[in-house]
């Protein structure tokens, strides 16, 4: 009875609230479009009105705004949409809870009819109804027999097999009605995919306008989208069920623009927390973020919507702003309404960041050393001290080999992976600047001995693969898609591929002295084609230009342009790289994995990231500076209430399981004992592995990468069986404790077994036992007579803890 | 012109033979170790193999070698004192080892100028290298991931130099790297690979200080093993990277200019030799001593020319004329160095950049083009990196060639020559090997009273036709027979055979082939034999090989066993098949079992892979086939025959015998047959005579299948045609039997002719089931009744005809099922 007299109250102030934001007056009012262009007589716009209220939350109030045109005589208003009566410009004037705004109408070829397209009105029908989706007519062979290019790609090719492919069969001129298109699509006669239009409505009579016109093929000067624009661009809706109408325009090639939210398509990211209807209304759902897209034609678009609990009340806590990267990660939480956790203390501090910096232990001198320290700045001291070690090359040397691929084969002998890897290995060691190094690397000619960087050309022989992987690792992007068909959820169409790829085709290869050796240079020969159009594709860059490359080597020029700030991706790229290997998570993520419908969860950041990394001239250390000291980083990893949710807006620090190298690294250094793999001598560390076809047991069962791909997903991190039973009963854990004979050697120097309690704590964990566990454990050491054994345990358990196996 | 060949027999010091041990043959040589030794001393050297026990005479290919001392250790190690002479070449050496009873494979031997002190491990640690004075040999191993430091003490402004022989050794893949550190661990310099040396390498500095300096020697990927040995030369010696000019004229003294030293170019004058010198080399040589391998150089007939500084345009072209050689550098990165010659109409020359093999970094690019034109032909890579191209001059103008490097380096290393020479005819011979990669039966070795057989191949370049074999010289009492080599063919067989007299012994010698045709000009002829040393990924690269330039002719002592041929009184049918018959003729006691292989069948003959005479047995017989198309001719052929002796293969030979390939007595034309199951039928064959045979010839019909027979059949040289009464049963299993043809035998001087002629096709059916509902069954025999009386003229049908019949038969038979019933009834 009580909860129900609870949960009534809550109602009740939940109406109130609801009421209280009806009646309150919006800090700004915006309506969208910003402003209304009408050409030719079947042009119309739907408008939305939105409400900014001072605590950042919008409303969609389009039903309740009053809106009235000044002039009425050019255009006329329905509701929420404008149609175009005569030519001229005026003004539609919106009010609302106190707010006025005007929005500039202008109209133009009133009377004029546009002339059926099918490009811009039958193949978006195609689209929006799913028609050249992948699971329907877009597949490779099509569905049923008939085959649409897959997301309208090819609308030549599309309109080649609805006119002349079968003949007289799938529409019908004669009786534009009774062609099998419409009738189909119309569900008028048996149709796998059901019915997706009606008959009448807006999309079939656009199909019927085209018949009727005789099916033409748009003459080649028709105006082509060039861009897309959805609106509004972010919304803060507050409780479940809050709903916001967006608006799409396209622009195209001729000036006009066209209202085309009835031909887009709409996506969510995160349908739990905004879904958006074929409409184009974004419902709110649970507390969280979502991106909502539009696709239209090649182009995907998206907007940032953000829903909040019904009333939510919340002040951010001032929290300490050590770099602009706190100062960005705090305004996204604030947006969120997250709160940020407390700092971590310096133990965790300490393993934490010698993890991430040079993928060791601290040791328990080391421990001492920072602990004891009183210098206010002491995390400070501790970041450049570990910045300037050796470990924080091979580190990251072995980051990069994983992404280029550094591994011996039929075709690449060890030596050459070895030089290739030791030649990385001197550029990170000497902190060279990374745009350098990469340019030296992708415009690399020479023999694969003599220049180790020409490898890169050496380990993938194939042009377009090569394409793909440079695209992958120095701007993110992948391609792939694009070789066979446009893009579906990014901007990059088969010419964008196939012209990228252009600046691949004229790599030379050629044998020389020593068989394993072979010389990469350039031929000044060799084209891609286009495989559908079958032309000769200039080199462009990839979301850039078209540069002069006669009588150039193409990959200088592309390797200078890509290493450089005219390339807006490769920084962002990089400090995402680097920011995802000290947050367990990209602010783009997968980091290979940048398109526009995966947003970075705080672009600000990146932005500002890659502007700094810029600015500091590619210098890597420096960008590791940054993310080291700054609180994000520095947070602890227990949630409060208000980020327990949150995963990837950086209010709290993640766990992270330790990578496999750096895990059986951290074993032989806490167990003392020595590695030997194969090409490497005695004692070598396993991230100093130059080959990546070689591993072991551990590795390969830790999830090392086998470099085979360019993927950032060949490193698993996922918990499994085996990795448990390798611990549990595997070599790795109890003979290296025995092998090493730490405690042996501890108890021969008669230290207590308190001591060596601690000492392996330290060791492991960099933390002292709580006096909890200290009385536990002396007291089960002390019953047991074989002190060597019980300490074994311990320390066996230790390197079985998830305390142990995790960077916290 | 072939540098004559010198062969050094090994003092022949009593080799105390126990007599426990078996008689060996066919000796195997494994390693050699050391690896090299010092000339102008003796040297003790092991040679580890097997079936060395007999061993008499270390045969070598060059000068400069006497055997003080050979001892037989056992059966697997033999030990020689060898004083190598003061002026030997220094270097990589070929030889072998001579058994009584054979010769071993060809082994390398490496010969240097320094006193040699062995790596002592542990010197694995930088803080306590193995201290060397300067001017050593090091012998060392790399083992796996094995580092061995040296130390030596040097002054100021003194040359430090360091050369590794690692993979020249010719053991393992082993690819050294070496570094000159200085006490601090500074790498003053390092060398993994060079141009000059592979994959061995090379340092060399002025020492910037008085102290101590630490050489570095490890495998180039860490890797390594026991057979990873090496020789470290580490002294003062001058260690240049090239040299200018790189080639000069025969018998000329030539100023050269070494380049590349860290001391700076400096000059040395050469006598160079009056004739052509193998791998001909030059020495840097100063105080400091002598560079342990030399720079490659060319040797010529013609002339030279050095290029003029600043030759980079047509403008500025450095002249010369033809034929001779221009040397120059590529001194800077996108230099490229311009000569000029005037050129007549229709001359033709070779032109050879000569750069990687004399070890230069450059990878030329060459070009020939008219004086202020375009280029006429251009080439980059053509032998390794070097560029050859024939030039056959277009008309009679000026001409500009040019020098550059692929990708656009340069320095001042980057030496080459140009080459321009006429085209001259040029004749290789070598002996092919017998298995891929193997040295198996690449020496000739003659058993005293027998014979051993060989193929001998011939390159021929620039020039086509006959050829006639010659050998230099043979060892006493050793003869050869072999035919000409025929315009068509690049290999023969070569029999040698010793006479029971002949002592034991060996010597090398120069086999080459000349022109049948005596009117014709001496042709360039010169022998060539090669042995891969070390073969390793990828695939089965060649990264090392021994090369000699003479043969090696042995007599060993009498096997106890010897085969002769028996050659056929009776051709080899094109088509046809052969038996050829070899006996053996053993000694008293020898009861092995012989293995008979074929040496070398004529084109379009295919023989057995081999046949065995039995333990004890005396003969076999090895079945010959030839195709239809078999060069018809009369050709000479041996047989090979290998038998255990002791405890090794022996490899004897039969005589040369003559077989002859003889175009068909006779051919078939034959037609295709159709029966049913269980119905007889005929194959009919149209006999074109070619030759006339004497008597009868057999003929059977082959390829039927089960079930199914023929009787055979025999003509004369007059039979026209012949049929097959072919009886089909039953079960014949139906479809269309395609191998169809006969066996003819023809006897000739009582020995059988045996071979195919003609092909046919048989169809056998299954039986029509007889028709259910058959209204006509009956009528019809009735119809065929009549037509039997009229059969006399028995005229054969073909198939067709037949078909045809059956066909009219069918028709007038349904015809009459309508029509025809009423008359004959």
């Amino acid at each position: 009875m009580r909860t129900h007299i609870a949960s009534l109250v809550c109602l009740a102030v939940l109406a109130i609230t609801s009421d209280a934001r009806a009646q309150e007056p919006p800090a700004s009012l915006a309506v969208f479009p910003p402003e209304v262009n009408l050409s030719t007589s079947r042009s119309r716009q739907v408008f939305v009105v939105q409400a900014v209220y001072p605590d950042g939350i919008t409303r969609d109030v389009t039903a309740e705004a009053k809106a009235a045109l000044v002039n009425p005589a050019f255009a006329k208003l329905d509701k929420n949409v404008l149609t175009p009566v005569a030519d001229g410009a005026t003004e539609l004037k919106v009010e609302f809870g106190g707010k006025a705004l005007n929005v500039p109408v202008k109209v133009k070829d009133a009377t004029v009819e546009r002339p059926i397209s099918f490009k811009l009105d039958v193949m978006p029908i195609f689209l929006r109804s799913g028609c050249n989706q992948g699971g329907c007519h877009g597949a490779a062979r099509g569905k049923d027999g008939f085959r649409l290019s897959l997301f309208g790609f090819d609308a030549d090719g599309d309109h080649f097999r609805l006119t002349r492919e079968m003949n007289g069969r799938r529409i019908n001129l004669a009786l534009p009605r009774e062609s099998l298109l419409l009738e189909k699509s119309q569900g008028k006669v048996p149709h796998t995919g059901g019915q997706k239009i009606k008959d009448g409505d807006e999309y079939s009579q656009n199909i019927l306008r085209w018949l009727d016109a005789g099916a033409p093929l748009d003459p080649p000067t028709v105006a082509k989208p060039v861009a897309l624009e959805l609106y509004p661009k972010n919304a803060v809706l507050d409780g479940k069920g809050a709903a916001q109408q967006m608006v799409v325009r396209a622009r195209y090639s001729d000036g006009t623009d066209r209202d085309v939210t009835a031909l887009a398509l709409f996506l969510s990211n995160n349908d739990t927390s905004a879904k958006i209807s074929p409409a184009g209304v974004v419902t709110a759902g649970d507390r969280g973020e979502a991106f909502v897209m539009a696709r239209f034609a090649t182009f995907t678009v998206g907007s940032q919507v953000i829903v909040l609990p019904k009333g939510l009340q919340f002040t951010f806590p001032p929290v300490e702003e050590r770099n602009y990267i706190d100062t960005l990660v705090n305004a996204k939480l604030k947006k969120l309404r997250i709160e940020p956790s407390g700092l971590c203390n310096d133990e965790t501090f300490l393993r934490r960041v010698h993890l991430d910096v040079i993928g060791v232990l601290p040791t328990v001198e080391e421990y001492q050393r920072f602990m004891t320290n009183a210098a206010p700045n002491k995390r400070e001291l501790l970041v450049d001290d570990l910045l300037g070690r050796k470990e924080f090359a091979e580190l990251w040397v072995m980051k990069w080999a994983e992404l280029l691929q550094i591994r011996s084969s039929n075709q690449v002998s060890y030596k050459a992976t070895l030089l290739y890897y030791n030649w990385l290995q001197d550029k990170i060691a000497r902190n060279a600047p990374v745009n350098e190094w990469v340019q030296e690397l992708l415009g690399a000619t020479g023999g694969t001995f003599k220049n180790p960087a020409t490898n890169y050309y050496q380990n993938e022989t194939d042009v377009l693969k090569v394409s793909e992987n440079v695209a992958q690792v120095f701007m993110g992007m992948r391609i792939q898609c694009s070789q066979c068909h446009n893009h579906p959820f990014d901007r990059w169409t088969q010419d964008d591929y196939y012209s990228f790829a252009a600046f691949f085709a004229q790599i030379g290869r050629k044998g020389t002295d020593d068989p394993r050796e072979t010389i990469v240079f350039n031929s000044g020969g060799g084209e891609v084609t286009h495989p559908l159009r079958g032309v000769v594709m200039k080199p462009k860059f990839l979301g850039g230009d078209t540069p002069d490359v006669a009588g150039k080597d193409r990959r200088v020029v592309m390797a200078q342009w890509l290493a450089s700030a005219d390339n807006p991706y490769f920084a962002t790229n990089l400090a995402n790289i680097v920011w995802a290997h000290f947050f367990g998570i990209g602010i783009i993520d997968q980091v290979d994995d940048v398109r526009i419908s995966n947003p970075a969860s705080n672009p600000e950041l990146l932005a500002e990231m890659g502007k700094r990394f810029t600015s500091y001239k590619y210098d890597f250390k420096k960008l590791v500076r940054d993310i080291c000291l700054s609180r994000t980083y520095q947070a602890a990893t227990q949630a409060n209430p208000s980020n327990e949710g949150d995963t990837r807006n950086f209010a709290r620090a993640g766990l992270r399981r330790i990578k496999a190298e750096t895990f059986l690294d951290c074993i032989s250094q806490v167990t003392e004992t020595k590695n030997k793999f194969p090409g490497l001598p005695q004692g070598a560390r396993a991230v100093q592995i130059a080959d990546g076809g070689v591993s072991t047991y551990f590795l390969t069962t830790f999830g090392r990468a086998t470099r085979e791909t360019v993927c950032s997903c060949e490193v698993k991190l996922e918990p499994t069986l085996s990795q448990s039973l390798h611990l549990l009963n595997g070599e790795t854990t109890t003979q290296r404790i025995a092998s090493g004979n730490l405690l042996g050697r501890r108890l021969a120097d008669k230290a207590t077994p308190e001591q060596v309690i601690e000492e392996l704590y330290v060791r492991c964990l960099s933390r002292k036992p709580t006096p909890k566990e200290m009385s536990k454990l002396s007291a089960a050491v002390a019953a047991e007579p074989d002190k060597n054994k019980a300490l074994g345990d311990l320390f066996w358990a230790l390197l079985n803890s998830r305390e142990f196996m995790f960077n916290h | 012109m072939i540098h004559a060949p010198h062969k050094l027999l090994a003092a022949l010091f009593a080799v105390a033979l126990s007599a426990s041990l078996a008689p060996a043959s066919s000796p195997v040589l494994g390693s050699v170790t050391p690896r090299g030794g010092q000339r102008g001393v003796d040297n003790v050297i092991l040679f580890n193999g097997a079936r060395l026990t007999d061993a008499v005479e270390i045969l070598t290919y060059s000068p400069g070698f006497t055997v003080a001392k050979l001892e037989v250790v056992n059966d697997t190690q033999l030990k020689a004192t060898v004083k190598i002479a003061a002026d030997c070449r220094l270097g990589e050496h070929v030889f072998r080892v001579r058994t009584k009873t054979g010769v071993s494979e060809m082994r390398t031997f490496w010969v240097g100028n320094l006193p040699v002190v062995q790596e002592v491990e542990p010197n694995n640690d930088f803080a306590k290298p193995q201290p060397i004075p300067l001017n050593v040999t090091v012998h060392g191993v790399i083992d796996n991931e094995d580092v061995d430091y040296f130390v030596v003490e040097c002054k100021k402004g003194q040359r430090l130099s360091a050369e590794i022989e690692g993979m020249r050794l010719g053991n393992t893949l082993f690819d050294p790297y070496i570094a000159i550190l200085d006490s601090k661990r500074f790498e003053l310099a390092a060398s993994d690979d060079s141009p000059l040396l592979g994959q061995d390498g090379m340092v060399s500095i002025v020492v910037p200080a008085d102290g101590k300096y630490v050489i570095q020697v490890r495998e180039s990927a860490f890797g390594g093993n026991g057979g990873c040995a090496y020789r470290l030369h580490v002294g003062t010696f001058p260690r240049p990277l090239a040299v200018v000019p790189a080639g000069g004229k025969f018998g000329e003294e030539v100023e050269l200019t070494f380049l590349g030293d860290p001391a700076g170019p400096f000059k040395q004058k050469v006598k160079l030799p009056a004739g052509p010198v193998e791998k001909y080399g030059v020495y840097a040589q100063d105080a400091g001593g002598v560079a342990p391998s030399p720079i490659p150089f060319r040797l010529s007939e013609f002339g030279n020319v050095v290029e003029t500084e600043g030759n980079i345009s047509h403008a500025t072209a450095t002249p010369f004329e033809l034929p001779s050689a221009v040397n120059g550098v590529v001194s800077k990165p996108g230099e490229v160095d311009h000569y000029r010659f005037k050129g007549k109409k229709g001359q033709t020359y070779e032109v050879h950049c000569y750069a990687r093999r004399l070890g230069s970094p450059l990878d030329s690019v060459m070009t020939i083009g008219y004086l202020n034109g375009g280029a006429l032909v251009s080439n980059d890579d053509a032998i390794g990196p070097d560029s050859y191209f024939r030039f056959t001059v277009p008309e009679d103008k000026e001409y500009v060639l040019t020098i550059t490097d692929h990708l656009h380096k340069g320095g001042p290393t980057y030496f080459y020559r140009v080459e321009f020479t006429p085209i001259q005819a040029e004749a290789v011979v070598g002996i092919p090997k017998v298995a891929q990669y193997s040295q198996e039966r690449q020496a000739i070795v003659v058993p005293r009273g027998n014979r051993f057989a060989t193929l001998v191949q011939v390159g021929r370049r620039d020039f086509g036709g006959p050829l006639v074999l010659s050998a230099e010289k043979l060892p006493p009492g050793v003869t050869w027979t072999s035919e000409n080599m025929p315009a068509n063919l690049d290999t023969i067989p070569v029999v040698f055979e010793a006479a029971p007299t002949a002592p034991v012994g060996a010597l090398v010698t120069s086999l080459t082939a000349g022109h049948v045709d005596p009117k014709l000009s001496p042709l360039k002829s010169r022998f060539y034999q090669m042995a891969e040393l070390i073969l390793a990924p990828p695939g089965q690269s060649l990264y090392w090989k021994a090369e000699a330039s003479q043969a090696v002719v042995a007599v060993t002592e009498e096997v106890p066993f010897k085969i002769t041929l028996v050659e056929p009184k009776v051709p080899l049918v094109q088509n046809g098949s052969m038996n050829l018959k070899v006996v053996v003729e053993r000694q008293p006691g020898y009861k092995a079992a012989i293995t008979i292989l074929p040496l070398w069948n004529p084109p379009g003959v295919s023989s057995a892979q081999s046949a065995t005479i039995p333990e004890g047995a005396t003969e076999t017989t090895l079945t010959l086939n030839a195709a239809g198309n078999a060069e018809v001719r009369k050709w000479k052929t041996a047989v090979i025959g290998v038998a255990t002796v002791g405890n090794g293969p022996v490899h004897v030979s039969s005589q040369m015998a003559t077989l002859e390939v003889a175009a068909p007595f006779f051919t078939f034309a034959m037609e295709r047959a159709a029966s049913e199951q269980g119905k007889d039928t005929e194959i009919f064959c149209k006999i074109q005579q070619v030759a006339p045979f004497p008597g009868s010839a057999k003929i059977r019909l082959m390829g039927l299948p089960t079930k199914a027979t023929a009787a055979e059949l025999e003509i004369t040289k007059d039979t026209k045609d012949l049929a097959f009464k072919v009886v089909v049963d039953k079960t014949t299993p139906p479809g269309q039997h395609r191998n169809l043809f006969c066996q003819a035998v023809v006897m000739l001087n009582s020995e059988p002719v045996v071979y195919n002629v003609g092909a046919a096709e048989l169809r056998v059916d299954v039986p029509l089931p007889p028709k259910v509902n058959a209204p006509v069954a009956t009528p019809l025999p009735v119809v065929a009744k009549p037509a039997d009386p009229v059969k006399p003229p028995e005229k054969r049908l073909t198939r067709l005809e037949k078909l045809r019949l059956e066909q009219e038969e069918r028709e007038k038979a349904a015809k009459g099922d309508t029509t025809e019933p009423e008359k004959k009834k």
